[in-house]
């Protein structure tokens, strides 16, 4: 089947090359949705900004360093607090939120003298810390103020503080992608290479692209310790910026989401000559044969298989018993990209689901080619979806649950079906082995529960 | 042949992410480097490993040979020459869908 016009987007035709139904044969040499380009005037798109993409996803994760948002208070306020990457330091990082907090006046006159009061504020209020992110905003962008010479003078006024400058203002790109794209490439500029990392094993990664949600990074800690393996740079899950200077000693990078940090794996290894392995992170075999594949590069197999036999002991009869329970089951995924094609099969695999839509609000092509050679004939795949359409796919595929975000999520509340945080998590983590079951856990308990039922009724009429 | 190639393909589509990278040339380079040292495992061959790089290729190669032995139990019976022809209709097939004939528009983008 080509790509599909929806109903709701008569009005709209320049939607049809977003939305593609799989039809059995096909494959992505006949038909993939434009992505990454400029969201249409006129639908209800769910994406974030650039700058969003740069601090909420990868800066903002940082456990030791101040995240100053150059910019009205509001961009800050709304990049705090909405994803949950703990950190081993009594959480620093989600405890508070810093902004230049821009006025009228500011926009009028200049905000760089703002800017040069806020930093040496919030250096002096937690003098713990000596390392900053600023990031500058659409207003700081528009007016021109240059955030990296006030850094400068700063730096030069206090030698022991270190700043790293963030040039993606809201407007940069067409949603959260282009703030991964240039927070990476920014740091691998300016940054790698700079710190030389204590070689304590003599294997060495950098795991990419994990964000510590609700503890991911804590638990694959376990695996990496068991298999004497160092993690020289988690990027960024409960990592310090010092940390990340030091990219460029690993052996290997193993790289999990490929969409946020692919580019500075890339970089790492035309530069460095450090090969890159994707691995996903989620479901009981992708996860064996990720961990496999290390252990193959690093030659420790054995310990590799003990591990493995370790974990399924442990894991694997609570895992069976949701299968037993949730097979048939249907699913959507509306997330940001990665997610989709990391859980299409990773589900069908291990918990017998059937993923039967998919949403990706900051995809690129790339990811719609992994998705739809993953995923099912028959299932709907959308690049930034609109309200309408969710409504339109949710009465076309009937899904017994729906992955998604808090945004989208309150839209399937009201139909009364069940949703899962599919980017914070309801109760993570949901990497590894033992992630993988609180996955189960959460689905299971969201599609027997009987208040998504309840709350579609009068209950007058019920009493 | 073809069905065989077409097996091939259809399982690597599904679980394997070297052949998605960013560039057209990391693709070429995966597929090749992947694929050349897969075949020589199911020969039971040794295959070339100078650099980093190719250790990476050698590690997904270990954990498709062993997967493939356990899907495809027909790869084992095969002869070298037909094991040579399966893989080259692999890797070419596998070239067409991922470079050649990709719609992916940011692959030849230099700065992706």
């Amino acid at each position: 089947m080509p790509m599909v016009l929806l109903e709701c987007d008569k009005d709209i035709p320049e939607r049809e090359q977003h939305v593609y139904i799989k039809a059995t044969g096909e494959d992505t040499t006949m038909f993939l949705p434009a992505s990454n380009v400029p969201t249409i005037p006129g639908t209800l798109s769910e994406r974030g900004c650039s700058f969003c993409g740069a601090k909420l996803v990868i800066g903002g994760v940082l456990k030791d360093t101040i995240q100053l948002i150059h910019g009205p208070i509001g961009c800050a306020y709304d990049t705090w607090h909405t994803k949950r990457y703990p950190s081993d330091n009594d959480n620093f990082q989600l405890k508070y939120a810093w902004s230049s907090g821009m006025k009228e006046q500011h926009v009028i006159f200049g905000g760089e003298k703002q800017l040069k009061k806020s930093i040496q504020e919030a250096f002096d209020a937690m003098p713990e810390s000596k390392r900053m992110f600023i990031y500058t905003t659409c207003a700081t962008a528009l007016i021109g103020d240059d955030p990296r010479a006030v850094a400068r003078t700063v730096m030069e006024e206090r030698p022991d503080v270190d700043i790293f400058v963030v040039e993606c203002p809201g407007f940069a790109g067409v949603s959260q992608s282009k703030g991964h794209h240039v927070l990476n490439i920014a740091w691998m500029n300016e940054k790698v290479g700079t710190k030389e990392p204590e070689i304590v094993s003599p294997y060495t990664i950098n795991f990419i692209g994990d964000y510590n949600i609700q503890g991911d990074t804590y638990l694959l800690q376990e695996y990496w310790e068991k298999l004497g393996i160092q993690v020289i740079s988690h990027f960024t899950g409960n990592a310090t910026y010092d940390e990340l200077c030091g990219m460029h000693r690993a052996q290997l990078n193993v790289v999990n989401c490929a969409r946020s940090a692919g580019y500075i794996a890339n970089e790492l290894k035309k530069r460095y000559a450090i090969p890159r392995l994707d691995i996903d992170a989620w479901g009981f075999s992708y996860m064996a044969a990720g961990l496999r594949k290390i252990g193959a590069f690093f030659g420790i197999e054995d310990k590799v298989e003990e591990l493995i036999e370790e974990e399924y002991a442990k894991h694997k009869p609570a895992l069976d018993w949701y299968k037993e329970r949730l097979t048939g089951k249907k699913m959507a995924i509306w997330t940001g990209g990665p997610r989709l094609w990391h859980w299409t099969r990773a589900v069908e695999e291990d918990l017998g689901v059937e993923v039967v839509a998919m949403s990706s609000k900051f995809g690129h092509q790339e990811d719609f080619e992994k998705v739809i050679a993953r995923g099912r004939v028959g299932a709907v795949y959308i690049d930034d979806a609109n309200e309408k359409e969710f409504f339109e796919v949710v009465d076309m595929v009937k899904p017994d649950v729906i992955f998604t975000g808090p945004r989208v999520g309150e839209l399937v509340k009201k139909l009364h079906i069940p949703y899962i945080n599919g980017h914070a998590y309801h109760n993570g983590p949901y990497m590894g082995f033992a992630g993988f079951v609180n996955l189960a856990r959460d689905m299971y308990n969201a599609v027997k529960s009987p208040l998504w039922g309840l709350a579609g009724k009068d209950v007058r009429e019920v009493a | 042949m073809q069905e065989k190639i077409d097996a091939l393909v259809g399982y690597i589509q599904q679980k394997c992410l070297w052949q998605f990278f960013s560039r057209a040339w990391d693709r070429e380079e995966n597929i090749a480097g992947v694929l050349d040292r897969t075949r020589d495992l199911l020969l039971g061959a040794t295959p070339p490993v100078d650099t980093d790089i190719d250790r990476c290729h050698l590690a997904d190669a270990k954990t498709l040979s062993a997967e493939l032995r356990s899907e495809f139990p027909w790869v084992a019976g095969m002869r070298p020459d037909q094991l040579g022809a399966l893989f080259q209709g692999v890797k070419e097939t596998m070239m067409e869908i991922a470079v050649a004939k990709s719609r992916n528009g940011e692959l030849y983008v230099s700065y992706y």
